[in-house]
């Protein structure tokens, strides 16, 4: 993307899929560059803002994988309407933590939490239709739809999100190298 | 309306066409949630809840991990709080490799840690996240109202926003190694102390986010004292409040014992050592959501179940151990004028009490050499199970592991603070519901009052769906008949907040 | 006599007779990426991370012997991109959990995915089911990690003397291994002083109870990139996967 400079504010939205809302910490940990970056771009959809769905969006940033039938819903929204859309963290990249699961049985796994747990009163598992269904496997998002870049990290620190996000608002490939780039 | 209880049931039964509405996802919370409410034709709400749709099964998968492991893996189930995490965690399994005592460095670089993350969750959870609909009302533009538009129109709340957290992820950073999901806590202990050029850097800024987090109270204050009809009846239920309190009745976020109170500050259970916590309390499934809902064993689950954080832990204890906060708790208990507060919006104002008592907090820990000591793990006798009790951002915060003679884990139990909530916040939900939408021409603003409630609890949707998943906050509106009819959604991505809490 | 010379990337590299590529170019503070290759054990050339252009054909470094003006090719992107997607295969095909793995910042896939600038591991996952062997008082070993090197196995044959480990099956069936009836490391010889204890390039053989000692920050790789360590000059401390 070529922003010329002094044009049209870019359009950034942002969203957590099966993720636990690190990488918008780290987002956040951009600290007052937050200011500068808000100059620089407008938010749409994003657990910042009362924007539920998303419109026409220069950058996506996709925090978590997907592990119900709600993400699928929600990664695809983004990708029609997201010029560049962003894997952000080990979750999107590979399924992350929440993987760990993919080899166990779902079924197990619900009753295990919902029937068996230490302390449980009216074991039964959650089943009302307005539970999205929840996947065997947690899968990475480009398993789902295609992915321009990937911001590796668990979370990515709030540096490296930033050479990031001002390489490409620049104009400049984003790169990321020691110590900016890390898996854990 | 039907309660959480007994809901739809009834409400079909002679409520014709009922319609639908969803609040999917809910957003400036951290986490996905989603509410539905069904509404007959005339408008009158039949049944509003808080669904958490998620499930991610930390709880399964840890087991068959070395124990070691788990400090580290667990805090992942929360980005905003992962700090709560990882110190129930190292609490919990402190006992499985016989520390029962740690040495006084390691327990106060911990404390610091904790205290650094109330500071940052809490000016996250008012400043990015609750501020908007407080300074520019629930029903007002909703694109102004975030964080952006509170730095175009109030630009230094925002920047002490900004920087308060920033402080408090700073503390973090330099005591884990990383901001977000760092490894500072090992069972036993810690795996670094602070150096004394640490501490003379941090102390540099102390006093300037003390003084902000005094500013933050008084306006919490203002708030409250412009509209007291709104501020103490807004959502407003009564229930009964649990938290840990520290030796001598203190706020203590860290460590203590279990105390319960009654609706009317009667105690309930004082001094419950954290490992019996499974006699104190019990959970109770709902079909319609991921999330548990707990409760006093002894008194059940229709009238057991109980705040949680800081509206519950600033009345709850009997003191707090800084002068500042002190003052200002008692100033919060005055308010009340002898009865027990519940208005949901006064956890904006317990919050903002408990970061000021972080941050002098933090003051008095950094002036302490034993910081920057070199004894930083203990050991003793090898025990099969620990339990870990913290008073997370949002509160209460309960993990619980069996652990074998080969090192593995068998057995993973976690209570999570927002978990504790889920009554309070369904049943303000549905106060909120019923004072403001029954009947009415269903706005935006006016189902960002539905929200407002939800974000006094300050939910860890993150944290909550740790079970299999997480869980998105959505709010639908259904007609008589069960149709949907109207969804508002909230972006399944509210900034969730976490953990523990 | 002139001293043999290879040209590496166009820097003339001398080395003694006998040497391989690897070697030659590790004594002259070059680093060339590899995973199964380890100065202690001889060379078996499985992992192909190594892989060079010698004389225009590839050929894996660890086991070609240096030649008197070869021409070698070894930082181009085309290698680089070659070595990139083995990186991305072995990610694929293990559990490799970096955020929550305790060999994090000392693992020698995580540092040459980084100095290769691996971003993603593109290619679908496996998600394996495979169970850790905790049978062991001193020693955890995590299967999932485990990228074929034979380290262990070349270790604990040829230093230890008690052929601990073994690799069993073919193709992508093809997993380690421990030699006892029962599969289980307690029921063999193995000790936490075994030299097979200490090779493991990723974290399949862990000592027990020090998950997570070292801080953040001070770890292996949190100091200088992989290919730095290389470059900085001999007895200086950076130097091989070996810990």
């Amino acid at each position: 993307m070529n922003p010329p400079v002094g044009q049209r504010k870019l359009r950034l939205a942002t969203t957590s899929l099966a993720g636990c809302f690190g990488c918008h910490m780290s987002l956040l940990d951009i600290d007052e560059r937050l200011f500068e970056l808000l100059d620089r771009v407008d938010l749409d959809r994003s657990p910042l803002t009362d924007i539920k769905h998303c419109g026409p969006c220069d950058i996506g940033l996709i925090e978590g994988g997907i592990c119900n039938a709600e993400n699928i819903h929600v990664l695809r929204e983004f990708r029609q309407q997201c010029k560049v859309l962003i894997a952000v963290g080990a979750c999107a990249i590979n399924g992350g933590l929440p993987a760990q699961r993919n080899h166990l049985d779902l079924g197990q796994c619900l009753q295990e939490v919902y029937l068996t747990a230490p302390g449980i009163v009216g074991g039964r598992i959650p089943d009302d239709p307005e539970l999205p269904l929840p996947l065997n496997q947690v899968h990475p998002i480009h398993e789902i739809v295609r992915i321009d870049y990937f911001i590796p990290g668990c979370p990515p620190s709030g540096d490296a999100i930033w050479k990031f996000l001002t390489d490409l608002l620049d104009g400049r490939t984003p790169r990321l190298g020691h110590p900016l780039l890390h898996f854990d | 309306m039907a309660t959480a209880d007994f809901p739809l049931a009834s409400a079909t039964g002679d409520g014709g066409n009922l319609r639908r509405i969803a609040l999917d996802p809910l957003s400036r919370v951290e986490g996905h949630g989603k509410v539905t409410l069904l509404l007959d034709d005339a408008g009158q709400v039949w049944q509003a809840r808080l669904h958490i749709v998620e499930f991610r099964g930390f709880e399964k998968f840890i087991q068959g991990r070395p124990y070691w492991e788990v400090p580290v893996m667990v805090q992942r189930l929360c980005g905003i709080c992962p700090v709560s995490h990882h110190l129930a965690a190292a609490k919990a399994l402190d006992h499985v490799v016989g520390a029962d005592e740690l040495p006084p460095t390691a327990e106060k670089l911990r404390r610091l840690m904790h205290a650094g993350q109330i500071l940052q969750s809490h000016a996250l959870h008012f400043f990015h996240l609750s501020s908007p609909d407080l300074l520019f009302g629930f029903a007002s533009d909703a694109a102004r109202r975030n964080i952006v538009g509170i730095a175009a129109a109030h630009p230094e709340v925002a920047r002490q926003g900004v920087l308060l957290r920033r402080f408090g992820q700073e503390i973090i950073r330099l005591t884990a190694g990383k901001r977000v999901h760092g490894t500072g806590a090992v069972p036993g202990g810690v795996n670094r102390a602070l150096s004394r050029a640490e501490r003379a850097d941090l102390l540099a800024g102390i006093e300037q986010i003390i003084a902000w987090s005094r500013q933050a109270v008084q306006l919490v204050k203002r708030l409250h004292a412009a509209d007291p009809e709104l501020y103490d009846h807004f959502g407003t239920c009564r229930s009964n409040l649990l938290s840990i309190v520290g030796a001598g009745g203190v706020l203590d976020f860290y460590d203590g014992r279990l105390r319960a109170r009654d609706a009317d500050g009667r105690l309930l259970a004082d001094a419950v050592h954290v490992r019996d916590y499974a006699e104190l309390i019990s959970e109770e499934v709902k079909s319609w959501s991921y999330m548990k809902f707990p409760f006093l064993s002894a008194i059940g689950p229709r009238d057991g179940w109980y705040k949680v954080g800081p509206l519950a832990r600033v009345q709850n204890c009997e003191a707090i151990a800084t002068p500042l906060a002190e003052a200002e708790r008692r100033e919060f208990i005055a308010h009340g004028g002898g009865r027990i507060v519940h208005a949901p919006l006064a956890y904006h104002w317990a919050r903002m009490i408990e970061m000021l008592h972080a941050a002098e907090a933090i003051e008095d820990l950094l002036h302490d050499d034993e910081l920057s000591g070199s004894e930083l793990r203990s050991s003793g006798v090898r025990h099969h199970e620990g339990v870990g009790v913290i008073e997370a951002p949002r509160g209460t915060l309960i993990h619980h592991y069996r652990v074998g003679d080969d090192d593995l884990v068998t057995m993973c139990n976690l209570i999570v603070s927002t978990t504790h909530n889920n009554q309070p916040m369904n049943e303000a939900v549905r106060r909120v519901a019923q004072r403001y939408l029954d009947g009415q021409e269903l706005t935006e603003g006016l189902l960002n009052h539905i929200e407002v409630a939800i974000r006094c609890f300050d939910p860890c949707l993150s944290c909550a769906t740790h079970a299999l998943g997480r869980m998105p906050l959505v709010l639908e509106l259904l007609d008589a008949s069960g149709r949907l009819v109207g969804r508002l959604a909230g972006a399944p991505d509210a900034l969730s907040s976490g953990g523990g809490s | 006599m002139n001293t043999p010379t290879l040209l590496l990337d166009g820097l003339p590299v001398p080395f003694s007779v006998g040497q391989t590529i690897m070697e030659a170019a590790t004594a002259a503070g070059i680093f060339i990426p590899h995973l199964c290759h380890h100065p202690d054990f001889k060379p078996q050339g499985s992992c192909k991370l190594c892989t060079v252009k010698a004389n225009g054909r590839y050929v894996s470094a660890c086991t070609m012997p240096a030649k008197d003006g070869m021409e070698v090719e070894n930082n181009s992107p085309d290698l680089n991109d070659k070595r990139r997607t083995l990186l991305q295969m072995l990610f694929v095909e293990g559990n490799h959990f970096c955020p929550s793995c305790e060999k994090s910042g000392d693992c020698l896939l995580q540092a040459l995915a980084y100095e290769l600038e691996m971003l993603t591991a593109h290619f679908p996952q496996f998600y394996p089911d495979r169970p850790v062997d905790a049978s062991h008082p001193e020693v955890l070993l995590d299967f999932n990690r485990c990228i074929l090197c034979e380290l262990c196995v070349r270790a604990s044959r040829e230093v230890d003397g008690k052929n601990v480990f073994a690799l069993s099956g073919r193709g992508i069936g093809k997993h380690l291994i421990v030699n006892a009836e029962s599969g289980r490391l307690a029921d063999t010889g193995f000790s936490l002083a075994d030299k097979a204890a200490h090779v493991c390039p990723v974290g399949v053989i862990l000592a027990k109870r020090r998950g997570f000692l070292q801080p953040i920050g001070c770890r292996r790789y949190d100091r200088q990139p992989i290919g730095m360590q290389f470059a900085s000059p001999p007895g200086s401390g950076g130097n091989g996967p070996e810990h």
